[in-house]
Formats: C-alpha cells, structure tokens, sequence
C-alpha cells in the first residue's frame, strides 16, 4: 500500500463503486462527499428502486456503503468540499474543508464523480406549469410517493386515475440547449408507471414520447412489461401545453401514429425530466482546472475507447459527472476510473 | 362518413361508414366481446407502432385501410375506433396474414378474425353488407357440404378461360365423368358428399352456433338452411 490516498470527490454510485475498487486492490482510498450522507442523487432524491430491476434503492446503494466501510484503507469524509488543488499527476495535494476544519490530503490520483442533476421543469420552453399547477410533477417527485406507498394528487389528497407521462423534458432540445438525450428517462418513467399501475390496478397510465430509448436487455425488462403486463399506453407524440381545467388537467399534442390532434384529460402528469450536471460538477472542473464539455459535463479527453480519463493527467472522472448515464455506465466507469487511477498512483511510486 | 340522404341531410344518424350510429354502451359491449375471446391475448401484445406490418400487408396497397391501426386501436382499447373499424376497415383485409412478421408478435389478422366473428354475431350492418354476396355460396357449402359446384359455371362467365368453358358447360355430366376419381363424378356438389358426413357437418354447425351467425346476417337464408338440415337429421331420428 501506498502512502498516498486515490482521492474519490463524490459518493453516488459511482464515486462508490470507485472507492470500493480502489480499496479491493490495496490502496488507501479517501472518499469526500459535500452531503451528510452517501448514496448520491438516488438517495438524495428519495428513489424507491432502481431501474430496471426494480430493486430497493436504499438496500442497493446500502450494501455498496457497507462493503466499503469494511475494507481497510478507507476514510470516508461527509459534509466536505474540495477547496483546491495543487501539485501533479502521482503528487496532488487536496485541500478539503469539512466538519473537523481544512486539511490537505496527499493524493496520487483523483477521480472526480460529482454526478448530475435533474433538470429544473420551470426551464422548459413548452408551457407544462411545473410550478403553477400542483398536479404536473416531475420524475422524482411520483418517485418520493412510490417510496411512501402514497401515490396521490398533490392538489387535494386523491388517489390519481389517469396519469401520463410527458418524456424528453429538457433533453434533446436546441432551444433550451440540451442537445442530448439523457438516457435513462424511457426506462425510469416506464419503471414508475408500473409501480403506478401495480399501486393502483384501476389506474390508466400513458406515456407520451419522441421515441422510447430503451437499449439493451431495458426493452424486455421494462418497456414490454410495462405495455403487455401493465397495459402502459405508449403515445407517439409530445404535449406541447397543460391547462387546467377545473380540477383536472388538459394535456395537448398530436397522436402522431394515429394522424390526430389529441386533447386529453389527466389528474396527474409527470415530466420526465432530464440530466444536467450537478452543481458540484460545475464547481469541481473549475477547482481541479479541468475540461468541460459545451453542456457542463467534465469532457472526455480522449474518446471513445478511453472512457475516464480528463484534460489534467492523473484526473478520471466517473459516472454522470461525465454525461447522462445509468447506473450500469455509473458502476462500470467507476471502476475503470478506480483502476486507472491505482495503475498511475503505482507507476509514480515506482518511478520515484 | 355517411352519405346525405332526404331523411338525414346533415348526416347527423349516420356517421360510420355510412351505417347508424349506436350508443358508446352498445360499442363498449363489442369490444368486450372482442377483447374476451380467449385467442385476443395471444394475438396482441404490445404495438411498437413500427408498421411493418402495414408494409407487409397488399389491402394496404389498394386501400385506406392499416393492420397497424387496428392493432393500435385494440391495444389502447379505443372503443370508438374499434366499432368504425368493425364497421369498415376489417372488411378490407384479405386475411392473408402477412402481417404475422410483427417483432412483437401480435397478429393483426388475428384481432381482424375475432373483430369479424364478433361483428357478424352481432349482426352490424356491415357484416351483413360484406357477406351479401356470397349467400349462394354459404347456401351451398352449408347444405351440400361442399364448396362451388360445376353445375354454377355459366359459359360466359369467363370468357379468358377459353372457348372450351360453354362446351364443358354444355356436356357438364360428361366432362365430369372423364375425371378420374369417382367422387368428382358429380355436377350439382363439388364432390360426392357421404351422407353421414353431411349429418356430421351439419351437426357441427349447429352446436358450433355457425347457423346462428348466418342468422345475424341472412334471415331467409337461415331459413332455408334450418329447413334443409332439420329435415335431413329427422329421417336420421336426431332430435334438434
């Protein structure tokens, strides 16, 4: 073992699954997290169960923290920040602040898996009235009900009968400037709706998309479950405006495949919003004078084959720091960071 | 859409494909016919609306009509479309099931027989309209228990066929004498029908409900059927 720590910045699934590998291959890995607790946005914003297996979040991510705090050579700081950086590739020294003051941590290496967050729906350009109508929700917000077995109208308390989901929002759009498609929407909006439809049998649940992205083994775990198990209704067609009328909410766009307008009633809509780099991740490149891409995320210095490696030598960056990813991308790219990542710490130590 | 007519000048009665409107009662309750027969389930999954099966299929290529609609419409069980469809476009398919290589492997066809079956039993205006002409036929195969027989060839009827067509017509016994299987030595059936074969066929379309269908579409030749069969299975001493 080293005397140096692989500095891990961030403790989602990947920063986690990144910290676990550096400390299985027998180096001294220091974990840094600005929240008071790990498990990155799934935790943070309260997910019942991840995609596609429908697994329990909390027991999920839960056993990942339990492996890592019983490796040996693993400190793990909460409620800390990076201040600094100074030094080179196989000789950093991070300056972090936290609850017990500043100190500075000798690092070979950094891997930086600051994670994304979800796009703010009061951006969008088409008119949903994300802040003006209790009832239009987003992604995260039905995934905090489904957490709670409560799965009801925010307007009034009751139990919603026909729910649809809008997909795209803010993803995949030159207007507000996300060119991208973030990925894991089509899997995440199809996985709720069959929470909704398992929750509530007599609910009818819609999904209105540009159209449904869902790669690999996602098509038979979600998608054809959702409409052949759970009689889900995929529309081709995006809502352009939600208006209110009385209680309920009027959604309108174009049946596409069907060649007609389509104006329909709702009591719940849910915006599946996209990815967008957290705020962490805006702040981190800057700290660590790294690259960012045109949308925020930490750029990929040398693609495609090299998926973690950053503009600064002896940086790797993991996750959806990176860009959108699921959390099969998350793990698999924080353990190539880790990897990466020890293989330079040693090469500086052998060097000298 | 209807057409104008003295009685209706706005097409008010009249909205699909020409035929009455009737209560959404009246259509939920055909849909749920067809939704319930047990083959629907493994006939619709679930539709990727990729229309594979619109290419496949030739009605396609010579009218307004799409497997991939009707399979739409059954999937997001749209009552309204469902009844326009059993009403109009499943009397455009041709039941050839090319649209079988569906990736999901839904049949379209498949939802268009049981939609048939519901709308014949059912007796709509447009199952009696699709099967108008073919009342002769129906009366043939049902009590003769064989399809076309010689005896319906008219000389003129084809005239690519040649100008052997009205001399076979005009010795028909004779021609059919010159066919080598003995069963096909007849010219008012197809071929020569066992009676206890016809008693077994007419059996199987009463207890299989198939007369009661040509009822919903065809009273007088209902009529005529039930006539033809009960006589015959009386002398059998087979109680109806």
């Amino acid at each position: 073992m080293s005397n140096q720590s692989v500095v891990v910045i961030g403790g989602g699934p990947a920063g986690l699954r990144a910290a676990t590998t550096v400390a299985e291959l027998g180096e001294r890995v220091t974990l840094i997290e600005q929240r008071s607790f790990l498990g990155g946005t799934p935790i943070a914003e309260n997910y019942a169960s991840l995609t596609p297996h429908l697994h329990s979040a909390e027991e999920s991510i839960g056993a990942i923290v339990t492996r890592l705090q019983g490796l040996p050579g693993v400190e793990i700081l909460t409620e800390t920040e990076v201040q600094s950086l100074q030094g080179e590739a196989g000789d950093f020294t991070v300056s972090v602040s936290g609850p017990g003051g500043n100190r500075d941590i000798a690092a070979g290496a950094i891997v930086v898996a600051t994670g994304f967050q979800h796009f703010d729906p009061g951006r969008e350009t088409q008119m949903y009235g994300y802040y003006e109508y209790p009832d239009v929700v987003a992604l995260q917000d039905l995934e905090a009900m489904i957490k709670d077995g409560n799965i009801v109208r925010p307007s009034n308390g009751e139990t919603p009968k026909r729910i649809c989901f809008i997909q795209c929002v803010g993803s995949r759009d030159r207007q507000i400037g996300n060119e991208y498609c973030s990925k894991v929407c089509c899997g995440v909006a199809s996985k709720e709706a069959i929470e909704v439809r398992e929750a509530i049998p007599d609910s009818e649940v819609f999904i209105f998309y540009i159209d449904m992205r869902m790669y690999g083994y996602w098509e038979s775990q979600i998608y054809w479950p959702a409409q052949e198990k759970h009689h889900v209704q995929y529309v081709k067609g995006i809502v352009t405006e939600i208006l209110r009328k009385e209680d309920k909410l009027l959604v309108r766009g174009e049946d596409t495949t069907m060649g007609r307008p389509m104006e329909v009633m709702m009591d719940m809509v849910v915006l599946s919003v996209g990815m967008e780099p957290s705020a962490g991740t805006r702040k981190i490149a800057g700290v660590l004078g790294i690259n960012q891409n045109k949308y925020g995320f930490i750029d990929v210095a040398n693609p495609p084959l090299d998926t973690v490696s950053t503009s600064r030598d002896g940086i790797f960056a993991a996750g959806a720091a990176l860009g959108p990813a699921d959390l099969e991308d998350c793990s698999s790219s924080g353990g190539m960071a880790a990897a990466r990542a020890v293989a330079l710490m040693r090469r500086a130590v052998a060097a000298g | 859409m209807g057409t104008a007519t003295a009685t209706d000048p706005y097409r008010k009665v009249q909205d699909v494909a020409g035929f009455a409107d009737v209560p959404l009662k009246e259509k939920q309750r055909l849909v749920d016919q067809v939704v319930a027969d047990p083959r629907f389930e493994e006939y619709l999954y679930g539709c990727y609306e990729c229309g594979i099966c619109v290419a496949a299929c030739p009605s396609a290529r010579f009218y307004d009509f799409s497997p991939r609609r009707v399979a739409q419409a059954a999937a997001r069980r749209d009552v309204e479309l469902m009844y326009q469809q059993m009403q109009e476009d499943i009397w455009e398919c041709s039941q050839c099931f090319s649209c079988l290589r569906c990736p999901r492997g839904n049949n379209p066809g498949g939802i268009i027989t049981v939609m048939r079956e519901v709308a014949v039993n059912n007796g709509l205006a447009s199952a009696r309209e699709a099967l108008e002409g073919y009342s002769r036929i129906i009366y043939k195969i049902m009590s003769t228990g064989t399809q076309v027989s010689p005896d319906m060839l008219q000389p003129d009827a084809f005239p690519d066929w040649g100008p052997e067509v009205a001399d076979v017509s005009e010795h028909l016994e004779l021609w059919r004498r010159a066919l080598p299987p003995e069963t096909h030595h007849t010219t008012k059936t197809g071929w020569a029908v066992a009676e206890k074969t016809l008693i077994e066929l007419y059996l199987i379309w009463l207890e299989t409900g198939a007369l009661d269908m040509i009822n919903q579409v065809d009273e007088g030749l209902h009529m005529i059927l039930e006539e033809v069969m009960e006589e015959r299975l009386e002398e059998e001493g087979i109680e109806v």
